[in-house]
């Protein structure tokens, strides 16, 4: 018996063992090429192309102080921010009144309409855009790459505030109304305020998603309102060898949607799978 | 709308009745925006692509005739042969390696819930930062993944820079980025499954590999449908990581349908030739979809 027990104890910890390794490896999978884009932002470009990589090196900012200084890299960081913010709090504003009456009147239609919206290709509403933000003289403005980056939050912010508002119990939403507000008061007094939380989940998501979108500013923007993804794009297209710089760029991107998924975990996931997946 | 509405007084007239209901007034900024943003665009690409339309110049009515050039165009052949292969060689990886971290995550384990938030960070980070990354990574000169290659004595590789490797290369970036978000879901629908066919299939001695392909295999069929589905849209339209890193190159090798259109439209400005082509690749997207949502009802 106490033979047996030993082997079961040691099975045991052979097994944990292997979970432990699983766990340390995908942990690495993910991990590693982050750290490796970090890292390299902080080295001369000498030594980054070095081969065999070294593991240490001596950092520098120059990579940072560069970008920031040769290249308008705080003009296309504002414009990320310009964009980003501007689409997140203009789909807020179209899809919160929305989403309550959704919610309310138990309608379906922003799930079927969010994922046909969703099942197009970009492209599909990109040359029709670009034909009529032309001849609209609204090419390269910060209107045009607002407005169809709206396309993205608006449907989202729908679909995470109508859960939001599902959540309220209709009971206290009634008794707003028996006290004699009308609909509008109970939105704004009541349920707006219950749902904050949601409004709070919808900003950061949507301006991470938004922040991360790249073929509408492609087409649409021109250089005074060129986005960090579509600088970074013009910057790999030239033909690099500043590979540190180049770095650089691409962490200057990535930083800030890393951060506030940090912030937004479990919805992250929810909002990417609206449409798809129902309540 | 057919909801009881004891707010807006009732009236008669249809019109009326319309125009004071709050519901109406509620949705009227939404759903103009997606009228004026969406229908009235489609419609438009619609109209398009029965056009001989470059940029600059006046469209002329041509009927059909960019569709019939789209089916004897090569690269319209070609790119659909990448897009298909990127997506069969993507969603089976990305299921398939899913499934095991999603079953190994079930498990309660010490650390299970930092895995979970690591698992967070690519399905976060901008796709064009992703491609810039791998960019570094895979260089055939200097990245560490061919320095990795050489300590482990295996042949060198050419990754994005090879027509045969190209297409490989990037499903795998793909499945780096996007298999997380397969295996929350996934999860998801593990940790909702009963607890009674294990217990029964226990007492009836079922070996560990019966009871994952008899019980839980079936069971997770909705969710793993759901995670095919939403994996299936972006992966047969794949275009930010490509286009960052490769353009659909080297020649036309990891040219998909949607890089071809996008190119067509905004590099060689055929932009009716470009509208049929993108309208072909939705109609793709829908098939594909509405052939995965029967699965989902299949046998239920």
């Amino acid at each position: 018996m106490i033979v047996a027990g030993k082997r079961s104890t040691k099975l045991a910890f052979l097994a944990n063992s292997a979970i432990a390794l699983q766990y340390i490896i995908i942990a690495l999978l993910i991990l590693l090429p982050v750290v490796w884009m970090v890292t390299s932002s902080f080295k001369p470009s000498a030594e980054v192309t070095r081969y065999p990589p070294a593991l240490f090196f001596e950092p520098i900012f120059d990579n940072y102080v560069r970008l920031f200084d040769t290249l308008p890299y705080a003009l296309y960081t504002m414009n990320s921010v310009i964009v980003a913010g501007g689409s997140t709090v203009f789909g807020l504003l179209l899809a919160v009144p929305a989403a309550f009456a959704v919610s309310w009147y138990k309608s379906n239609w922003p799930a079927s309409v969010s994922l046909i919206a969703r099942m197009a290709p970009g492209g599909l509403y990109l040359l029709p855009w670009y034909i009529i933000f032309n001849g609209m003289g609204l090419q390269g403005s910060y209107i045009a790459l607002i407005l169809t980056h709206t396309v993205i939050t608006m449907p989202i912010t729908l679909w995470i505030m109508s859960s939001f508002f599902d959540g309220i119990p209709r009971d206290v939403l009634e008794c707003g109304l028996v006290d004699g507000m009308n609909l509008m008061g109970v939105i704004r007094r009541i349920a707006i305020p219950l749902a904050a939380p949601g409004m709070v989940v919808s900003v950061i998501l949507t301006f991470i998603l938004s922040w991360n979108y790249f073929l509408f500013a492609l087409v649409l923007s021109d250089i005074g309102t060129t986005p960090l993804t579509v600088a970074a794009f013009r910057f790999v297209g030239e033909g690099v060898t500043d590979w540190g710089m180049l770095m650089a760029a691409a962490t200057v991107l990535a930083l800030p949607p890393l951060v506030l998924a940090f912030l937004v975990q479990r919805w992250l996931v929810h909002g990417l799978t609206f449409g798809a997946v129902k309540g | 709308m057919s909801a009881p509405t004891n707010i807006a007084g009732r009236s008669r007239n249809p019109f009326v009745r319309f125009f004071t209901s709050p519901f109406v007034w509620l949705v009227a900024p939404a759903a103009t925006f997606l009228v004026l943003m969406i229908a009235f665009p489609l419609g438009y690409v619609l109209f398009m692509s029965t056009q001989d339309y470059l940029i600059g110049l006046q469209g002329r009515p041509v009927g059909l005739q960019n569709y019939v050039d789209m089916l004897q165009d090569r690269v319209f052949w070609i790119g659909l042969r990448v897009t298909f292969s990127l997506y069969f060689m993507s969603l089976i990886a990305q299921l398939l390696i899913g499934l095991w971290v999603a079953m190994m995550l079930n498990r309660a384990f010490v650390g299970a819930r930092g895995l979970r938030t690591i698992l967070l960070s690519p399905l976060a980070m901008p796709p064009v930062a992703v491609g810039m990354m791998w960019l570094i990574l895979l260089d055939p000169a200097f990245g560490p993944v061919e320095y990795l290659l050489e300590v482990l004595g295996l042949p060198e590789m050419l990754f994005l820079a090879s027509p045969s490797q190209v297409v490989p290369t990037l499903a795998a970036i793909d499945t780096w980025q996007y298999t997380p978000l397969i295996v929350i879901i996934l999860l998801g629908g593990l940790q909702s499954l009963p607890e009674d066919p294990y217990q029964a299939a226990i007492i009836d001695g079922a070996t560990a590999v019966q009871r994952f392909f008899r019980i839980t295999l079936p069971l997770l069929r909705p969710a793993i449908v759901t995670a095919a589905v939403l994996r299936s849209i972006d992966l047969l339209r794949f275009f930010d990581t490509i286009y960052i890193t490769t353009q659909g190159g080297p020649g036309s090798a990891s040219t998909t349908l949607n890089i071809y259109a996008y190119k067509s439209g905004f590099v060689f400005f055929h932009m009716g030739y470009a509208s049929a082509l993108m309208i072909a690749l939705f109609l793709i997207v829908l098939v594909i979809v509405l052939l995965l949502s029967r699965l989902r009802r299949m046998g239920q």
